[in-house]
């Protein structure tokens, strides 16, 4: 065997041991570098990407580190229930109601002080008061303006199963903010009719797809006309592409189409620290963060008095929230998970 | 060769790395068991069946499609001159690290109406991508280079005698590919076509975005509102995976064994003169599909943000903020990779060399651990280790974070090592030995130098895997651990297309780097 392949062999056994030496060395300075101080450790659902700048702003305020584990808020709500009473996290941060409502079910929630609740409007926090909502996410139309006037638009979401509609709207099924959705409209329509109205997309050639990201792109491209998304998304792909051909429209205040979902935090009975837990958690509904929400991911602020930015939001008060019971989401939302696989569109 | 017994020591760590990675399904298999009644009244249930179907045709056809696709690319990259034969051997291995969701959003978004490929010839028609079809050759995009790495290690130590010798008697081509080649890379083309099959087993982002109805779905549908459902379910694809592997290795069994390496100078290199042209345009098609398409949707959105006028690209500078998720996604496919063929080797040599039923025992569950899917199996880490007395100090550390890894990729690994033990000639070990040189000094001196290029080709699958890995790093990672495929997926979950696109580019680059580093020029050297 020649000298220098063996050579080689050893070097090449060496880079991974000097490349671990590093990482370790490295896992043990970021671990003992912040040492000291007050420190909470945060599970949140929602992305780095919307919540980071705010979670960074408090610490610095207040001088209390924050440790973030992102994750999607199932994922999250599962390893919580995994860890149980030895759980690492302070507080939860969920973009659905559905994950806290699987975290509260496992009794993993500490409830709130009232004066924390009470900022924010009942119908947003959950009825035992182990979770506050933060901000809301409003459900709209997005359509292809290069397709569609305002005026051509369905006059409510109940709509959607008309033949003109055919094959022309897109929805995500197996997305929790659809799933949410579908839920509030059970509540609202009733079982019977809701069941009816999603026979009827899946009969009027409804297109599914993954996500809103995927719906919003559909809609840009003229794919499909019309999709059943949160506002968001379409704020956000405008920001990308400014030529993007998607736009948003509200269904008129009381459609059933329209409709918030709430962003929603809670305390672990973990908590280690549950002070800083909670004063992040009232950190997130003062003013100022309250203003981020309504500047930076375009919502419904629902603490402090904060307007939404975004023009043409009708009133917080005009729109519906799903009214179910909070500590039967899980089984509502499974419920509502087979409705929509009963009608054919969960595939 | 046989007849043998294995060393107690080793067969103690075979037993050993075994039971380790049995872990996670053995606890599936405890927990679904606590509940006898409720899983057989889902195993018959129509939304177990159908989808177990949907999930047998996609693995199946697409580790067929991959089969054929990564032999193919191995050969013209090793056994023909083609020129710039470096590049493209690195790039043929990328398309592995793209994550899947990503690479099936760029597919679909060029091929869509109003998409890319509209937009740049002005006209022409587009395709709803979603279903069988664009998922079989999504994932058989993804996944040849599964058969791609070690067909080509193999191809790189095959002696050209036997080929001179067959093409001296007479023997065209095609025959010589088929009589003399094929029957030495049967092995690694068996090791790479049964990891694509385990691998879209266990697919979700581009089965999702594809909207195919398979298991991995209803897994995830069902993983908090009905998670009952969802154990049972990962517990069917867990029993699948065992099924598959245990009756390939009842095939591989009986059939001939593959021709050990010999020191027989170079391999045979074809010289093309009239089919240059054809090879040529094949591979750079392959790469211009799996790899290009792909890359160039990545560096529309990241041109669209560094061009766009706003700050797309977010708080910090861009490319300066990806320094640190690149150090720490190269550090940890590095050690992952380099434990994952350390830890499997014994095994391999208990198949192998001894073949003997403990090592038969642990490769099914060192196998079955790769189509567990990654979240399932990342939750049944945290209740282990959480719940067993002294493990508890481990939990969301590096070291368990390389072991979910480990036991997550270790099958890639233990796939290419088997083939290394097999390509040791008899006679070179029975040579050492006559010479005095003990068991350790053989294995380090001979075994080890004749089986690297095989082993690195394990070791590039392995971190090209764990370069891409999300769920499992998003729950037993250490906070603050932060990987360039977080990044992307943190940045395109939102829409934040610029952002992501800048570490996909990143991603791709730097595994570029690591899969020469790693694997090819190990072939490349062996070519002379």
């Amino acid at each position: 065997m020649p000298a220098t392949r063996l050579r080689t062999q050893r070097r090449f056994l060496r880079a991974p041991a000097a490349v671990l030496t590093i990482v370790v060395i490295a896992a043990a300075l970021t671990g003992c570098g912040s040492g000291g101080g007050e420190r909470i450790t945060v599970y949140s659902g929602r992305n780095a990407e919307l919540i980071g700048p705010l979670l960074e702003r408090f610490a610095r305020r207040t001088g209390i580190s924050v440790d973030v584990r992102y994750g999607e808020s199932a994922d999250l709500a599962l390893l919580l229930g995994e860890e149980r009473d030895r759980s690492p996290a302070d507080v939860f941060i969920s973009q659905s109601p559905g994950a806290m409502g699987y975290v509260d079910g496992r009794r993993l929630l500490r409830r709130l002080p009232d004066r924390i609740l009470d900022r924010v409007p009942a119908r947003f926090r959950a009825r035992d008061g182990d979770w506050v909502g933060l901000s809301g996410r409003v459900r709209v139309l997005v359509y292809n303006r290069d397709r569609l006037t305002v005026s051509q638009l369905p006059v409510s979401v109940l709509d959607l199963t008309d033949p003109r509609w055919r094959g022309r709207v897109g929805i995500a099924p197996t997305n929790a903010s659809f799933q949410d959705f579908v839920t509030a409209l059970r509540t609202l329509i009733g079982e019977d009719r809701t069941r009816r109205w999603l026979e009827g997309l899946r009969a009027n050639d409804v297109r599914t797809y993954a996500n809103n990201v995927a719906i919003v792109e559909a809609v840009g491209r003229g794919e499909v006309d019309l999709g059943l998304v949160n506002h968001y998304y379409n704020e956000r792909a405008k920001a990308e592409n400014p030529g993007v051909r998607s736009e948003n429209h509200l269904f008129p205040a009381g459609d059933p189409g329209t409709l918030i979902l709430v962003t929603a935090a809670g305390v672990l009975r973990t908590a280690s620290n549950p002070a800083a837990a909670e004063r992040l958690v009232a950190f997130l509904l003062s003013r100022g963060a309250q203003e981020f929400f309504a500047a930076e991911t375009f919502e419904y602020p629902l603490a402090a008095g904060v307007d939404p930015a975004v023009e043409d939001l009708p009133p917080l008060a005009d729109i519906a929230a799903p009214d179910v019971a909070f500590d039967a989401l899980g089984d509502e939302l499974a419920r509502t998970r087979r409705l929509i696989r009963r009608a054919g569109l969960e595939g | 060769m046989t007849g043998r017994r294995a060393p107690r020591s080793l067969a103690a760590l075979g037993v050993a790395v075994g039971l380790a990675f049995a872990l996670p399904f053995g606890s599936l298999v405890v927990r679904t068991a606590a509940d006898p009644a409720a899983f057989t009244r889902r195993l018959g249930s129509e939304e177990l069946v159908g989808p177990l179907l949907r999930t047998v045709t996609l693995a199946g056809l697409s580790s067929l499609g991959a089969a054929v696709l990564g032999v193919a690319v191995a050969w013209c990259l090793v056994r023909t001159d083609v020129p710039a034969r470096r590049v493209l051997g690195v790039a043929a291995a990328l398309p592995l690290v793209l994550p899947s969701f990503v690479a099936a959003f760029a597919w679909i978004s060029v091929f869509a109406e109003g998409g890319l490929l509209q937009e740049l010839l002005g006209f022409g028609r587009s395709w709803r991508l979603r279903g069988l079809g664009p998922a079989v050759v999504i994932l058989t995009l993804i996944s040849y280079p599964y058969v791609y790495l070690p067909v080509a290690a193999r191809l790189a130590g095959l002696p050209r005698s036997v080929e001179e010798s067959a093409r001296a008697l007479g023997a065209g081509p095609v025959r010589v590919f088929a009589t003399v080649v094929l029957p030495g890379i049967r092995s690694a083309v068996a090791a790479g076509t049964l990891l694509v099959f385990l691998y879209g087993v266990s697919e979700f982002g581009a089965v999702s975005l594809l909207r195919y109805d398979t298991l991995t779905l209803r897994i995830f549908a069902t993983r908090l509102l009905e998670p009952e459902a969802a154990r049972v379910m990962s517990l069917v694809l867990g029993v699948l995976a065992l099924v598959v592997v245990a009756a390939e290795r009842r095939v591989a069994a009986r059939a001939r064994r593959s021709e050990p390496v010999a020191a027989g100078g170079p391999p045979a290199v074809a010289r093309l003169r009239f089919g240059r042209a054809p090879v040529v345009a094949f591979l750079v098609g392959v790469v211009a599909v799996a790899l290009v398409v792909p890359v160039a949707v990545l560096a529309r959105w990241a041109a669209r943000g560094l061009a766009g006028g706003r700050d797309l690209l977010g708080r910090g500078a861009g490319l300066g903020e990806l320094a640190g998720p690149t150090a720490q996604t190269v550090g940890l496919a590095v050690v992952s990779a380099a434990a994952a063929v350390a830890v499997v080797l014994p095994v391999a040599y208990l198949t192998r060399r001894f073949r003997a039923r403990t090592g038969e025992v642990a490769n099914l569950f060192v196998v079955a651990g790769f189509a567990l899917p990654g979240l399932v199996l990342a939750l049944s880490l945290v209740t282990l280790t959480l719940r067993a007395p002294l493990l508890d100090a481990l939990y969301q550390t590096v070291p368990l974070l390389v072991f979910a890894y480990v036991v997550h990729f270790g099958a890639q690994a233990l796939r290419a090592g088997e083939v290394a033990v097999e390509a040791v000639p008899e006679r070179l070990r029975e040579a050492a030995r006559s010479l005095g040189a003990g068991r350790l000094r053989r294995f380090a001196t001979v075994e080890v130098p004749l089986m690297a290029p095989m082993l690195a080709a394990g070791a590039g699958l392995v971190l090209l895997s764990v370069a891409k890995e999300l769920p499992a790093t998003l729950l037993l990672a250490p906070i603050g651990v932060d990987t360039l495929a977080v990044r992307i997926w943190s940045a395109a979950a939102e829409g934040f297309f610029a952002r992501a696109g800048l570490a996909g580019l990143v991603l791709v680059a730097v595994s570029g780097l690591l899969t020469w580093w790693v694997t090819i020029r190990r072939v490349e050297h062996l070519r002379g």
